[in-house]
């Protein structure tokens, strides 16, 4: 059996370039879908080239690369029929009969209803074709074995339907079809097993993307502020929430993505989520509450000679040479008056590769985009400068209890940067 | 939390110094007004515009963020140290055969810009030129001169006339 | 405008060298407050030649300009002018720039006016310098001038006597009125044009020598920061105790609404003015409408004035229309603004990269109320201004805050959210454009109006410096005039250069705006020629035309011909075969109809899905009289081209839901960077030996612009008409465009 599962047979290519003319109707329904899907995220690199894929994907297995899907005949999904696009879709199978690499979360888009496949493959068919061969990917053997991931989708790819509940509205549960089968949110926020699949008993628990921590969604959201249901669709729009977020590393392509699609249905996504979410704890959310409304001062460091606290120390000079500036002046008009980080999700992550990351990284306005920008310190501190920062905020700004392992992972996202 | 005014000893284009400066100056500040290097602009004090690029340790780093308390050790290089009017170094003598300015405000920040990828990165293709560069604006419009004078700088620096 | 007698300066040079001036001589023949008005460009307003030209008993050799540099290269073409007349290495001449207690008042450095009116008038004072010199070697060596040959400041007779410049010059030759005629250098005889020149302030720019006014060090010099109010707003507290105690303050200076602290070193002022700003309170806060912020110029209270009105009205015919807008633009000086200043026994000495240093000069003795003999404004370079920017108004800022500290200069650096958020802005504006085509698609109708605030809101008086309308006691800007056409400012390039037989131009000024705007880089002449230059495109299209042979068929002027078929030949244009996603335009005009002749020819590649415009490469063909600095040229066509790719590509100030500004820093006024500059950029120049010069600097910003919402068009069957055009812009016009039409 499955040996059975292991072979797909291919599907013959389209005998003529692909139909001239589709319902433009299907095509705007199917754009929609696109944006909600973030198929650009991950297959636009060039935005001179749309969908024409070569994005590096890491992933535990080695490195995969996007591929092109705009619908050039020899290097697109031009001869691909819908039949051969649904059934990408719904099993993880190329046109010529090869497994693809869950890196494409066909297991989220396996849930897509029958008139949305068909209204995403008249999109897709309708974009300009561009001229450009896929990378060849760079995966560790045996793991990169196509036919090993047979097996892979045998334990993990469940056709089952999106959730859905007769006791909700219907924008809730437009919200959780579209964050099942359409935004894929669990496939970073919740945790993955050994074998990287998408680990359903801690749905939207907290989980990461290139290097990044992507808090939970669920009761144990870390948020400080409550999310409300237009908060979180600002958010999701814009990229900000004007309190306490904004969009940093991969969530930005998201936010990017989301801008485009139909508001209703992102403030339908916003619904279902928000529902999913805890409520952060009264005091702390009081706490971040005012310092959101005017700026505050942190918390010295603890006096003492012990290792403990000198870090704090050391990370509350940190603070106030290279972060208070902006951070210490509270909202201006300006790049130059910044979030103040009692309010900030990041401090308040069990996990801190996503403050390290805005530290090191900064967060700029999409391109030729206006917005806020936070310049990243990465060449500016040291990594001893950004770990006692980091301990200091968790101890000033979060007040929570310390980061283990925090002097390990800022050393770790300093190799990742270097080795890129 | 008060800022103490600390003395920092700086290695700056090979030769030691000491400042006498607060301790989140700024070290685009201490270059320009303490050590009267002009190299370095203020252009937006945000890290947004590049100008105030120089070079610490191996990378290219924007003076206007870096507090002059996180510089240590780390050797600072700024356009003065390439060369001089009578010797340039080799990117500024390529920015001169190109004639690559206009007002010329953004020009230092963009050869230590060029030039820390030119070290890092001996044969850059254009594409690398291009998106390095990126970070640093010229208002003016004399991108295609600094690329130019960028590929000039590096088929010298890798021998090729 | 008049140059009235300077007598401050002419004090100054009574000072210096073998040239000396008595101030009681009388000036030969001609009025006591002008020059003739048949002399050479500026020589109209300082006819004196050694208030152009001096030579030291060294011979030393100095060239005053009332011009200032700006980036343009106008040192490197002034010193080239005279040294070619003067006949001596360049190198041996020591160039003055705006400065009012020693140069020629040249008004603004603005207009593309600097060679026409600067260039010409040392050029012709060089000229007539070196004849004179001519003539006494003659005498002294008792040979005729003819017999004479002159090599680097030294004329030599045929027996090998010489005398060098130095050695000629004693007295007075040199204080005489300029004539009208001049024996200029033919080309033939230039032994400069044709080698590369290179620029005299580059080398000093790439190492980090002193270059800009932001570079100034002067003894005992302090730093000053400014803290400004929201728009409209009053003055309602400040807690000053918390700023004093900062390190290194010296002192906080408030005056109505203007508000400034000085402290000893740099960091401390900006760290005291974020305090500052922090405790001052501002109640009543007035942004701007929502509409009037978005530039709704058509319901803006404006007054007509028809500034072309020939023919009538004719019957029959295709009618096309259709309307073009832009919005609020920022000059965006990547240098924020900066000035010295220092008051020293009652006299003001402000060091500045105003465009103008003897308006501003004037406006400041309005503001601190003193008699412009006091004031002593001397220009030193500064970033990019590109127009009427932060120039101005910080000189203002730093002399009332120069004021404050008697003895000590002090130089006031504004931040990049002041620049942002306070520079005069590129207006917006709103044309109407209505063609009438005959059967034979010729245009045998033309109706074109434009609606604009003013394009000049420049000092001369202290009501047009931000300072001056933030005092207790303020100033109010004076009434805005439109500029007068020829030149225009809203209606800068509004009349086409094409031979219309019936034609309407309107200009609907706008005197009243919500924000400040002045004169950003060519004008309304960006705007009207994106205009003109889109619709010709829409018409060639309507009649099915080719737009190179459809703007020829209405263009006579043979060199405004040359540049449209130079441009097309070098781009390629017959042989084009387009390839999916991209598409070619072209573009003329002549900037404000008497400068540089200017056409642009450029290839765009769209993507559709994220309206990401691509420039492949742009040629342009530039007409701009007898070339001096080609290199020159060169440069700032080529700029001119990349940031009007920027314009058009990317730029609009944003304003939030109440009418508040949000580009404050890069960030909310994001600018083309390198990833997105074209691939290719060529320029071509066309040299008219004899001819004028022809004023450059802006010639294509417009053409580049209309260029490349044709070849959007092209490219795509979608035609834009609303700046900028951002991805978002793009991608909804291309998607409404559908598939674009066949291909040919």
């Amino acid at each position: 059996m499955l040996l059975a599962c292991t072979w797909r047979p291919a599907i013959a290519p389209l005998a003529q370039a692909g139909p001239a003319a589709f319902d433009p109707a299907l095509v705007r329904r199917g754009a929609n879908l696109a944006t909600l899907g973030l198929c650009a995220n991950c297959h636009t690199t060039q935005q001179s080239a749309p969908f024409a894929g070569g994005l590096a994907i890491a992933t535990p297995f080695g490195t995969v690369y996007s591929t092109n899907i705009t619908p050039d005949r020899d290097t697109g999904i031009g001869a691909w029929s819908e039949q051969a696009f649904a059934r990408a879709m719904k099993d993880g199978v190329g046109r010529d009969g090869s497994h693809l690499y869950p890196a494409f979360p066909y297991d989220h888009y396996t849930r897509l209803a029958p008139d949305d496949v068909r209204a995403l493959y008249a999109f897709m068919m309708t974009r300009d074709p561009v001229r450009a061969p896929a990378r060849a990917n760079d995966l560790t053997f045996p793991l990169g074995l196509r036919p090993l991931l047979a097996g892979w989708k045998l334990l993990f790819l469940d056709h089952d339907a999106a959730p859905a509940d007769a006791a909700r509205p219907p924008d809730w549960n437009r919200g959780a079809y579209i964050a099942a089968a359409l935004g894929h949110c669990a496939a970073c926020h919740s945790p993955r097993n050994a074998l990287g699949a998408v680990d359903q008993r801690q749905f939207l628990g907290g989980g990461e993307a290139e290097g990044w921590y992507a808090p939970a969604l669920n009761a144990k959201s870390p948020s400080p502020i409550a999310w409300t249901r237009e908060s979180l669709t600002d958010y999701l729009r814009t990229g900000i929430a004007a309190e306490h977020a904004m969009a940093g590393g991969p969530m930005q392509a998201v936010t990017a993505s989301l801008a485009q699609a139909d508001p209703a249905d992102v403030r339908a996504l916003a619904t279902y989520i928000v529902t999913l979410m805890g409520k952060p704890d009264a005091r702390i959310e009081a706490r971040a509450r005012d310092a959101a409304a005017h700026p505050v001062v942190l918390q010295p460091a603890p006096a003492g000679n012990n290792p403990a606290a000198q870090q704090l120390q050391l990370g509350a000079r940190v603070y106030q040479d290279a972060c208070a500036r902006c951070h210490a002046s509270g909202r201006t008009g300006s790049s130059g008056g910044a979030l103040q980080l009692p309010a900030a999700v990041a401090v308040y992550d069990p996990d801190p590769r996503s403050l390290i990351h805005i530290v090191r990284d900064g967060i700029p306005p999409g391109p030729a985009e206006p917005g806020r920008w936070m310049p990243g310190f990465a060449n500016i501190l040291s990594t001893e400068q950004i770990t006692a920062l980091a301990a200091y905020l968790r101890h000033s700004a979060a007040q929570q209890a310390p980061w283990p392992d925090l002097a390990k992972q800022v050393a770790a996202a300093n190799q990742d940067t270097a080795s890129k | 939390m008060t800022t103490p005014m600390n003395q920092y000893a700086l290695n700056v284009n090979g030769s030691q110094h000491t400042v006498v400066a607060e301790s989140d100056t700024p070290l685009l500040y201490v270059l320009r007004d303490d050590l009267q290097l002009n190299g370095a602009k203020f252009g937006c004090g945000l890290g947004q515009c590049g100008a105030c690029t120089v070079m610490v340790g191996a990378d290219a780093v924007l003076s206007c963020l870096m507090p002059v308390s996180s510089v240590g050790k780390r050797p600072v290089k700024t356009v003065e140290g390439l060369g001089t009017v009578q010797r340039p170094g080799v990117l500024q003598q390529a920015f001169i055969d190109e004639q690559a300015a206009q007002c010329g405000y953004c020009i230092a920040g963009m050869i230590m810009r060029a030039e820390a990828l030119l070290e890092a990165v001996p044969a850059p293709s254009d594409e690398q030129i291009r998106s390095h560069m990126a970070l640093n604006l010229c208002r003016c419009g004399t991108h295609m001169r600094i690329l130019r004078a960028v590929r000039k700088a590096s088929n010298k620096m890798a021998g090729k006339a | 405008m008049s140059a009235p007698l300077n007598p401050a300066r002419r004090l100054l040079l009574k000072a210096g060298g073998a040239l000396t001036l008595a101030f009681t001589l009388p000036r030969l023949s001609l009025a006591e407050d002008g020059g003739g008005p048949d002399l050479p460009g500026s020589l109209k307003k300082e006819p004196m030649l050694d208030g152009w030209i001096r030579i030291g008993a060294d011979g030393s050799i100095t060239v005053l300009t009332g011009k200032a540099e700006l980036g343009q290269g106008i040192k490197t073409a002034i010193i080239q002018l005279a040294a070619e007349e003067l006949v001596v290495a360049p190198a041996r001449i020591q160039l003055v720039t705006a400065d009012t207690a020693r140069t020629a008042n040249e008004g603004f450095t603005a207009g593309s006016h600097s060679m026409q009116d600067s260039g010409t008038a040392v050029r012709h004072a060089a000229a007539q310098v070196r004849e004179i010199l001519l003539g006494l070697a003659a005498t002294r060596l008792n040979v005729a001038p003819g017999r004479l040959a002159i090599n680097d400041g030294v004329i030599s007779g045929p027996g090998g006597a010489s005398l060098a410049y130095g050695e000629l010059v004693r007295g007075q030759e040199l204080h005489r009125t300029a004539t009208a005629e001049s024996v200029v250098r033919k080309p033939g005889q230039h032994f400069l044009s044709g080698r590369a020149f290179q620029r005299v302030d580059i080398p000093a720019k790439v190492t980090g020598g002193v270059a800009y006014v932001q570079d100034l060090r002067l003894p005992g010099m302090v730093h000053a920061r400014v803290v400004r109010p929201p728009p409209g707003a009053a003055f309602a507290s400040m807690d000053q105790a918390a700023t004093a105690a900062l390190p290194g303050v010296l002192t906080i200076v408030r005056d109505g609404r203007f508000i400034g602290v000085i402290a000893q070193r740099e960091y401390q002022a900006v760290r005291a003015a974020a305090v500052l700003a922090a405790g001052t309170h501002w109640t009543g806060a007035a942004p701007a409408a929502p509409q009037e912020a978005r530039g709704d110029v058509e319901h803006m209270v404006s007054d007509a004035t028809t500034i072309l009105d020939k023919g009538s009205v004719p019957a029959g015919g295709r009618t096309f229309r259709a309307r073009y807008r832009k919005p609020f633009q920022l000059h965006g000086s990547i240098g924020p603004s900066c000035a010295v200043a220092q008051l020293v026994d009652g006299k003001y000495t402000v060091w500045t990269h105003s465009q103008g240093v003897f308006p501003l000069r004037q406006a400041l003795a309005e503001l601190l109320g003193v008699d412009e003999a006091l004031i002593r404004c001397i220009h030193v370079e500064g970033s990019g201004c590109y127009g009427h920017n932060g120039a101005d108004d910080v000189a203002a800022d730093a002399a009332l805050l120069a004021r404050a500290l008697p003895g000590k200069p002090v130089r006031v650096q504004w931040m990049r959210e002041d620049e942002h958020g306070h520079e005069p802005m590129g207006p917006p504006m709103l044309s109407s454009a209505q063609a009438t085509l005959d059967a034979s698609g010729q245009i045998v109708d033309w109706a074109y109006e434009v609606w604009s605030p003013t394009h000049n809101s420049r000092p001369g008086t202290a009501g047009n410096l931000l300072a001056g309308t933030l005092l207790a006691q303020p100033f109010t800007p004076p009434p805005a005039k439109p500029i007068p056409q020829p030149e225009g400012g809203g209606d800068r390039n509004a009349i086409p250069l094409y031979s219309l037989a019936n034609a309407r131009v309107l200009h609907h000024f706008i005197a009243k705006a919500p924000f400040r705007s002045s004169a950003l880089r060519s004008l309304g002449a960006y705007h009207n020629v994106f205009s003109i230059e889109s619709f010709m495109d829409e018409l060639a299209l309507a009649a099915r035309i080719d737009p190179v042979v459809f703007r020829l068929r209405h263009m006579v002027d043979s060199r405004a011909r040359d540049v449209i078929t130079m441009a097309a030949r070098q781009f390629g244009w017959d042989q084009y075969r387009r390839q999916p996603g991209r598409g070619r335009g072209i573009a003329f005009a002549r900037y404000k109809n008497l400068g540089a002749y200017a056409a642009v020819a450029l290839e765009v590649e769209v993507a559709r899905d994220t309206g990401y415009v691509r420039i492949t490469r742009a040629i342009a063909a530039v007409d701009s009289g007898e070339i001096v600095s080609l290199d020159g040229i060169r440069n700032q066509i080529e700029g001119g081209i990349v940031q009007s790719c920027s314009w058009t590509l990317c730029e609009e100030v944003l304003f939030d839901a109440a009418g508040q500004s949000q580009s404050h820093d890069w960030a909310g006024y994001p600018i083309l960077r390198f990833p997105q500059v074209p691939d290719a950029v060529h320029v071509h120049v066309i040299d008219r030996p004899g001819m004028p010069f022809l004023g450059t600097g802006e010639a294509t910003q417009g053409p580049t612009c209309a260029a490349i919402a044709n070849a959007i068009a092209d490219a795509t069957g979608a035609r834009l008409r609303e700046l900028p055009f951002k991805p978002a812009r793009v991608m909804a016009a291309t998607q409404l465009a559908g598939k674009p039409a066949s291909r040919g």
